[in-house]
């Protein structure tokens, strides 16, 4: 009559159902007395037996100091388990899974969750959340992750909601509403939480919706502070005015700032030491950037915002007046480099920035790609690109509809796009899923009409080299120089991973799951996982055995956006599932789990 | 969980004594699934097969996605909770009512997907379910088609609105008739997850519950449900859906 395992299927979910706003109460705090804590979400970077954070921690370092498995052994590596994301709904997989108490939670594309026993793979309870038909997903129905606090599983959906469920019966607690997804909010990156509040970026820069950051009860979902990223918009502090972002006009002409983007979708890092989170911002709106000269604050910008006042600290900005797409979202990684506190991004425009994390000085930034050909540099002094002249002509002043194209180094799909980086303390490098592409762009005239794509520019994609797109660089920060690199034929669109077991993780749209040696680029290990790889690793000990997870599921922006790139990854197939590997023991050992 | 069931148990025990070896009487219906019924639905029993249970509806479903039924005790004093079952249906349990203020009647329309009983149990003080019942005749496929509002794509825009009207019945009672906005997808349909009202509650302008309803799947797209309040005055209606999503509304006479 219904599937075996569900949200409420069984027996005893039905029986308790009844008497949950009284009797189960009672019982209920009892059994999730334990719980994730605040304390536990810090210390989950150096934590082994558990993965608290999408990120490995909130800084997002994307670093274990699990070292069981390493280069001398990765050979033996072998899998454990899959499980099957099901359905007809086969699409791009970004998720990380996150591990508690026993149980995995990992979250697919259609904004569907699952629990399952981590050691076992063997499902708990499935989450489908209902999605209305008009949602505005610009790149494809993924899900980039959930987060843990309390007895609660957190998560995004493309209906711009933020649902909460039980994690150990599935059933819904709290669901909020981030934005309205008929003007073209959803969400898709991992919530992130510090200090009992969740913290949520919103998507859908590409509609002309205005970017804020939003920090909420993580227990109710009530909403605590919220701060936009386009300059003129007010922010709330308790249901109060919280002072407006920026000051109005001083970087936006007449009423564009009204829907002035700077989608803050892929969410939020954060440095303990001093109590700030790091959110990246989106392209403004429209790509037209002859309709709004200025610098568009706070767009294209890391923005750093006082976890407890809500109140903007710091902001960065690396790519001032977006002409080009250049979303400035990419994550914002704290670190310690010869003693100084400071953080690093790998910026879409093909810039990689080491900056201050306390107050947003610019101390280097280098390219991590092979061409830009929008700027020559960084000026380390103003903090601002020295440009080339590389922008496209105005529409206006052409004779037809279009403006004058240009040919653009890196594309619009960035230097790097959303998959995160990582991290390794023990070897003192990044390691950036790079891609080399460009870009014919051109501008057409665009006005804003709420729920319709607001972009008044044209593009074409093309690959710079014949051999190669995707590029894993490790960078040495200090420097900025690349120590090494191992090329990918088709574009790098997943997560990295780095362990002290010196060893570097990412996957590829060929299907492979990949593991290199940390300090020479060595290919040391792959996996053909059946489609093409674009999630996030995660690895964590149980029972003394160490596990290492990547979710396989082709898609994202690449198909739906690529132009003459999306040829190249035209025939790699569907898919939608969880890997779990370790390491070859006897026949014996494996079969009893 | 388990030990959500077992306080659950104790719950419902405790008010009474009930011996504990009583043993389920034959089925008048004569259904291949009361035992397990019984078992599911309403906590092992006891029962008892009572003609003061009612259960209201036309012999055959003429629209198998809407049957309507009403389900009414006469004669019993102090019911607790109301279970309404469809043996047959691949989900039997229709709704759990609770009649805090309420006469212990309700009226509503459900889904159906074969020829089955449906039965009214009625729990009383002393732990009994007091079980009255027919059978429906129908050919079927109620409850794995799509709800018309996922097939329009509309349901979003409506989802979980109200509409309701009260008619006073003498001093102190009144009859309230509500209807929610909502596709009560079973989650049978192919493509189609699970999606319903979960529980509605009915209480009066200081906030004193007057009754209390829990929804499942079988409950018919929109529902529609009738209530013979204690109670005479404006009435607030709170409730949620399985993915958490609020009900809430205001009704005066």
């Amino acid at each position: 009559m219904m599937k075996a395992i569900s949200v409420r299927g069984t027996v005893a979910s039905r029986i308790s159902l009844w008497c949950a706003g009284t009797v189960l109460a009672l019982g209920g705090g009892v059994a999730s007395a334990a719980g994730v804590t605040d304390a536990m979400i810090k210390n989950d970077a150096v934590t082994t037996d558990q993965v608290l954070t999408v990120g490995l921690g909130l800084h997002g370092q994307r670093h274990s100091p699990l070292k069981t498995i390493n280069a001398g052994n990765i050979g033996d590596l072998v899998p454990a388990w899959t499980f099957s994301f099901g359905g007809e709904k086969q699409r791009g997989q970004e998720t990380q899974p996150l591990i508690y108490d026993g149980k995995m939670f990992i979250t697919g594309s259609y904004s569907r969750l699952w629990a399952l026993d981590a050691k076992t793979g063997k499902m708990l309870w499935d989450y489908q959340h209902r999605l209305p038909d008009g949602i505005m997903p610009c790149c494809d129905v993924i899900n980039r992750g959930a987060a843990l606090f309390g007895d609660l599983v957190i998560f995004g959906t493309l209906d711009a909601r933020l649902v909460a469920l039980n994690q150990d019966t599935g059933k819904v607690v709290w669901n909020e509403k981030l934005g309205d997804y008929k003007a073209g909010y959803s969400y898709t990156a991992a919530p992130l939480i510090v200090d009992g509040l969740v913290i949520t970026g919103v998507s859908g820069g590409e509609f002309g919706i205005v970017g804020k950051v939003d920090a909420r009860d993580a227990a109710t979902g009530k909403l605590v502070w919220s701060r936009p990223t386009v300059e003129g918009h007010m922010g709330t502090f308790k249901g109060k005015d919280n002072g407006i972002t920026g000051k109005t006009n001083a970087s936006w002409p007449g009423d564009m700032w009204k829907y002035g983007g700077a989608a803050t979708w892929l969410g939020c890092t954060y440095a303990d030491d001093v109590g700030l989170v790091y959110c990246g911002t989106g392209n403004p709106a429209p790509w037209n950037a002859h309709l709004r000269p200025g610098d568009n604050l706070y767009s294209t910008s890391t923005v750093a915002i006082d976890v407890k006042t809500g109140k903007i600290r710091w902001s960065y900005q690396s790519t001032p007046n977006d002409h080009w797409d250049f979303d400035g979202v990419n994550e914002f990684i704290p670190f310690d480099m010869d003693g100084k506190k400071v953080g690093a991004k790998a910026d879409r425009n093909g810039f990689f920035y080491v900056i201050d994390r306390a107050n947003g000085k610019l101390i280097n930034a280098s390219p991590f790609v092979t061409r830009q050909t929008w700027a020559s540099g960084v000026d380390l002094k103003t903090g601002r690109p020295i440009e080339s002249g590389n922008r496209p002509g105005d529409p206006s002043q052409a004779s037809g509809e279009k403006g004058e194209s240009v040919f653009s180094a890196p594309s619009f799909l960035g230097g790097k796009n959303w998959m995160p980086m990582a991290y390794s303390p023990d070897t003192g490098y990044f390691y950036v899923p790079a891609n080399e592409w460009g870009m014919d762009i051109w501008n057409e005239p665009i006005t804003y009409k709420k729920g319709a794509a607001y972009l008044g520019a044209g593009f074409n994609i093309k690959p710079l080299y014949e051999d190669y797109i995707g590029a894993l660089r490790a960078i040495d920060p200090r420097t900025g120089k690349i120590v090494w690199e191992a090329k990918n034929d088709a574009p790098l669109w997943g997560g990295v991973m780095t362990t002290a077991g010196d060893l570097v993780f990412t996957g590829t749209p060929e299907g492979y799951f990949k593991a290199f040696d940390a300090r020479t680029g060595k290919e040391l290990w792959k996996f053909q996982t059946g489609s093409g790889v674009v999630g996030q690793p995660a690895t964590w000990e149980q029972d003394g055995v160490q596990y290492i997870a990547i979710a396989s599921g082709w898609g994202g922006a690449v198909p739906l956006w690529g132009g003459d790139v999306a040829k190249k990854v035209k025939d790699i197939s569907q898919g939608g599932m969880m890997w779990v590997f370790r390491l070859h023991e006897s026949g014996a050992d494996v079969a009893k789990n | 969980m388990r030990a959500a069931v077992s306080l659950w148990l104790l719950w419902t025990l405790l008010p009474g004594t009930v011996s504990a070896a009583a043993t389920t009487p034959t089925d008048p219906l004569r259904s291949p699934n009361w035992a397990a019924m019984v078992e599911r639905h309403l906590n092992g029993g006891p029962v008892v097969f009572d003609e003061r249970v009612q259960v209201r509806m036309p012999q055959t479903a003429e629209d198998p996605m809407s049957v309507p039924v009403e389900a009414v005790v006469e004669g019993l004093e102090n019911i607790q909770e109301m279970r309404l079952i469809a043996d047959l249906n691949p989900l039997p349990l229709i709704l759990i009512f609770r009649p805090t203020h309420a006469d212990p009647f309700i009226a509503f329309r459900f889904k159906v997907e074969q020829s089955t009983p449906v039965r009214a149990a009625a729990r009383t003080a002393d732990g009994v379910w007091h079980v009255g019942g027919a059978w429906l005749t129908a050919s079927g496929g109620g409850c794995t088609a799509p709800s018309y509002g996922s097939g329009s794509g509309l349901w979003r825009d409506q989802l979980n609105q109200v509409s309701a009207a009260l008619w006073p019945r003498g001093e102190d009672a009144s009859r309230l008739k509500l209807r929610v906005m909502h596709p009560m997808d079973t989650g049978l349909a192919a493509g189609i997850p699970v999606f319903h009202v979960e529980s509605l509650s009915v209480e009066d302008a200081s906030g004193r519950e007057l009754a209390k309803i829990r929804t499942y799947e079988p409950v018919s797209e929109n529902p529609v449900l009738s209530l013979n309040l204690h109670y005479r005055g404006v009435v607030d209606v709170r409730g949620r859906d399985i993915q958490g999503n609020r009900i809430r509304a205001r009704v005066a006479p």
